[in-house]
Parts: structure tokens; sequence; C-alpha cells
């Protein structure tokens, strides 16, 4: 019933299927404002879409879902540009870098274990990291000390580097080099894990470049927009991995999901949501780890070769 | 009396035709239900029925017994890659892997009774009937790549073979069903029949299919791979369109 069949990916599946994952991440990154890629692709990749061309279309859907985000952003005003426009030139250099490893590592027959082996990596840490804070938090607020990640005036190494910027959005006077190497991060990660990168930008602009929390969020939605875009484009004229029909339904149930997961979100509190996260960001890990470690109940696998297609 | 004679007349008859056609060869005619299968949106497999009809057919009913045929549906074929993996440092990750030219996409082998049975090795080799007897390209009797390809294309519905697929529904007429799951790969697909008597190779007929993408489905995979870049722009000015669509239709300000 109300099989689909995706050009590119080459094979068939049910639209109501794919239609209701977009909407479950859909739901879950409206309830927890992240973008949701770090959950989808791997989904997408456990329903069986070879793990080259989940990226690839995520990477187009994420398009989709930041753009709302940002228009809302930007119209409160959240977004820094020059330090968004910083990060992007970064960005656009991971990329490129990232989308030729992925054919390098395609013709290797190695891409399904880097992309594995990213997700556990970041995963687990972030999770990790994420989970210990966000247990703390709990427990400080139980207490009643007042929850507060930015101390404004604190220096750190990253204020004796050269090349100061000034970014009046974010009231900072810092070194353009950091936010151009985690753009370039950013980018990597776009390229080899389909994801945004927002839960590696958000925490690097908050604890390493203390960016003030409310332009954070916006100003990289509006990054992950064009990062994304470039990531898109590099993939389709690189490996041809971007199969627009399974982007398209995924943005539509992603779409409606975050609508519904917006409205849960404002009833729970903000460490709670985060350690939920984390807890879901780590089965995630967890689960990709285990792929990798448990002995295959095939160990044979057949792979097209390149010009073959 | 007369009734006897008409009798006899009419064996003799029938004895004489069938002397006739023991002289004459059997030939054999087959067609199939499709010449051009399309993939569309809504592909989800397709069903194939191969037929035809031995001439000179000297069986008197379907069960006779007296041809064994071997039906052979082949997708198109490729090169390809096999990869094995092995646990390092506590990891499952590939590492050796061997190149084969020509791995069909599809490969169906339907027969009246198991093959082995109804000819000799050289002939089944000679034209690759049967799983055991494609994709031997090393001389190597045991070869776990080579295993590995048929193993995971029989689960994946690519390689399939039934040793009853193939039935008489009458004294020379036969058919055939397979199905071409939905992961299929598109290009040209053979199908070949052979008739065999008392294990001997009577006759060999061939048909091609055409499977290809239609409409919409052929439009996106051509400017996927015919003009990617313009390809690209479309898909991420979908997704910004896609994006805006959703902002305005669910602004809550």
């Amino acid at each position: 019933m109300l099989q689909i069949y995706l050009p590119i990916a080459e094979m068939s599946v049910n639209i109501l299927v794919i239609l209701g994952m977009g909407a479950a991440v859909g739901f879950l990154s409206g309830m927890f404002g992240v973008g949701g890629g770090f959950l989808m692709t791997p989904l997408l990749i456990f329903h069986g879409i070879p793990p080259a061309v989940a990226v690839a279309t995520e990477a187009n859907q994420i398009v989709a879902s930041s753009v709302s985000g940002a228009l809302a952003q930007w119209r409160r005003g959240n977004v820094d540009m020059k330090m968004g426009t910083v990060l992007l030139l970064g960005g656009i250099a991971g990329s490129f870098v990232g989308v030729q490893l992925v054919k390098l590592l395609r013709e290797m027959g190695q891409v399904d274990l880097i992309i594995s082996l990213s997700y556990v990596t970041f995963l687990g840490v972030i999770g990790g990291l994420m989970f210990v804070e966000s247990v703390r938090a709990l427990s400080k607020a139980r207490g009643g000390a007042p929850v507060s990640s930015r101390r404004p005036g604190q220096h750190n190494w990253i204020h004796g580097l050269p090349l100061k910027m000034r970014f009046q959005r974010s009231k900072l006077y810092i070194s353009a080099i950091p936010p151009l190497v985690i753009g370039v991060f950013v980018g990597l990660l776009a390229a080899i894990m389909g994801v945004g990168g927002g839960f590696i930008m958000v925490p690097a602009m908050i604890y390493l470049l203390r960016v003030p929390t409310s332009v954070v969020v916006g100003t990289s939605l509006f990054q992950i927009i064009f990062v994304t875009s470039v990531t898109t484009v590099l993939h389709s004229t690189t490996n041809q991995t971007v199969d627009v029909v399974l982007a398209l339904v995924l943005m539509i149930g992603g779409v409606i999901g975050a609508q519904f997961g917006a409205a849960a979100g404002q009833k729970l509190r903000g460490e709670q949501l985060r350690a939920l996260l984390a807890l879901m960001v780590l089965a995630v890990s967890i689960r990709l780890g285990v792929d990798l470690i448990v002995e295959p109940g095939e160990l044979f696998s057949i792979g097209a070769l390149q010009g073959g297609h | 009396m007369r009734f006897s004679a008409l009798t006899a007349l009419l064996c003799l008859c029938a004895l004489w035709s069938s002397a006739a056609q023991a002289q004459r060869a059997e030939t054999v005619e087959t067609d199939v239900s499709t010449r051009q299968i399309a993939i569309e949106s809504n592909f989800s497999g397709a069903r194939l029925v191969v037929f035809g009809t031995v001439t000179n057919s000297r069986q008197t009913a379907p069960e006779s017994g007296v041809y064994d045929l071997a039906v052979v549906i082949r997708g198109p074929e490729q090169p390809a890659v096999l990869r094995r993996k092995s646990r390092v440092l506590g990891i499952w990750i590939n590492t050796r892997s061997r190149i084969y030219q020509n791995v069909p996409g599809y490969y169906a082998i339907l027969s009246t009774r198991p093959i082995e049975e109804i000819t000799d090795k050289k002939i089944l080799t000679k034209y690759g009937i049967g799983f055991d007897n494609i994709l031997v390209e090393r001389d190597t009797p045991d070869d776990p790549f080579r295993d590995a390809i048929i193993r995971i294309r029989q689960k994946d519905g690519l390689y399939r073979h039934s040793d009853t697929g193939v039935a008489f529904i009458g004294k020379s007429l036969f058919r055939a069903t397979v199905d071409l799951p939905a992961n299929v790969p598109v290009g040209e697909y053979w199908t070949d029949v052979f008739v065999f008597r008392e294990g001997k190779l009577l006759s060999h007929s061939s048909t091609t299919i055409d499977l290809r993408k239609e409409g919409f489905e052929r439009f996106v995979f051509n400017a996927a791979f015919e003009k990617p870049l313009l390809y690209g722009i479309a898909a991420v000015l979908v997704a910004i369109l896609a994006g805006l669509a959703a902002s305005a239709i669910f602004r809550k300000d």
C-alpha cells in the first residue's frame, strides 16, 4: 500500500513510513530546537537507504527545516550576520573537503564505516557531555541556585589569537580564526554525516566564543541553511546521491512534526529537555556502536564499481 | 463391425502422424507477457509470464514428462566489487575485496525439475544455467566471494530459482511465472528457454525485455546524472520554498 519508488536510492518504500519518520524526527527537533539530522540519517540507514544517499538527502531536507527556523529568529533580530558569514566561509571549505572525502571513501568501500564511526564518536561525546551537564543543572536547580553557563568578561586562550574582528550583534571583539575553524568543522560534518551541525556549533559558540545565548540559535541556523545548500549541490555534482523524492517526503513530515514538537517543548523545563535529548543522542550512538562491534550476520557486501551505475 | 474398422483406421492415422512427427525435430517458440516494463513512482515490482510451445511435440498429455524445460531470466550485467568484513581492533570493517566483471543484476532459473537431473554439467556451464554455473570466472572450486553474491542477491529477491517453476499446460504449451521485485536494476533483460529430451538440448529460444524508468522517475534520474549542477540547485530551491511555505502556513504572530 502507498509504495513510492525512490529514483536515486532505487528502491520502493512505504510513503507513510517515511512521512512518519519525518514527523517523528520533526517533533523531536521542534521540541528540543535542534535540526534532527543526527537522528534522521541513522533512521534512514536503519531503514535500508544506502548511507551515501541518506547523508546527501538529509542535507537537502535540513535546508527546508532550517529556513523556517531561521526566518522566525531573523524576525526577532537574533541573527549575527557577520559571525554567520565567517562561520559560513569556513563551512563551505569544510563541505568541499567532506564531499571529496565521501567520494574517495566510496571508492575504497569504507564510507559506511566512516559514517558510523563519526556518529558513534560525536554523538557519544556530545551526548555524554550534555547528560552530565544537564544532570548537574538539574541538581543545582533543585538546590535553588540560578543556572547560568555564560560568564561574561572571563578571558580564555581564544582572546590571544590574531585577526581580531568586531561582532556587534554578539557584543564580541575576537579573532576570526576560531569561528572560521568551527565553520570548517561543521561543513565537514554536514558532508560526511548529513547533519546541520547545530549540536556542535551551538555549544562551541556558547562555551568557546562566548556568544550570547539569544543570538546563538539564530546565527547557527543562518549558517546551516547555506552550508547544507552548498553540501546538497556538491553531493549532487560529485556523488549523484541526492534523492529529491525522498527529501520532499521527509520535508513534509518534518514540518508537520516540528509544529507539534514546539508546542510540546514549551511544557517541559530547559534542563529536563536537555537531559532527555542527551539520553536520546546517547541511545543512537550506542545502537550504531553495537552494530560495529557485534559480528554481522553477513560478512560480505556487494558494491557497484564507480561509473557502473 | 463398422465401428471397429473406423477405430482401427483412426489408430493407424494416429500412429502414422506420430511417426511423421518423430522424424521432424522439435523446436521451441516463446514469448513473454510484457516486452517493456516501466518503472514509475508507484512501481512495486512486476510479474513476468514466460510462455511458449514445443512444436512437433511427442507428448500425449501435459504430464507425460517427455521434455524438460529450463527458463533463465537474466538482468543487465555490471561489474561489482565484493567486500568481506573482518574484525580489526574490535570493530568489523571491510578488509578484503574482489572484483567481478559481469554480475547479473537479476537472475532467475526456473525448470520442470532440478536442473542437475535434466542434463549434464557441461551443457549447464556452457549456457550459464543455474546458480552453480554463473559467475565462474576463476577455476577455484570454492569461492566464498562468488557464493556471497548469490546468497546476498537471493536474500534481496534478485536471484531466484524454482525446480518446479515451469509447467506444461497442454501437450506442447508451457508457461513459467516469475516476479521482479521493486529493487530490480533497470536495463535489458534476456529470457532464454531451453528444451531438453533425455538430457539432450533440442532447442533454445531467446527474448529480450526492456526495463526502464518512465515519467517522473525517468526525469529525476536523468536530471541527477546528466545535469547534476542544475539538479542540485533545483533540490535546494525546492527545500527553501518548502521551508518558506511551512513558516507562512504555521506563522503564529
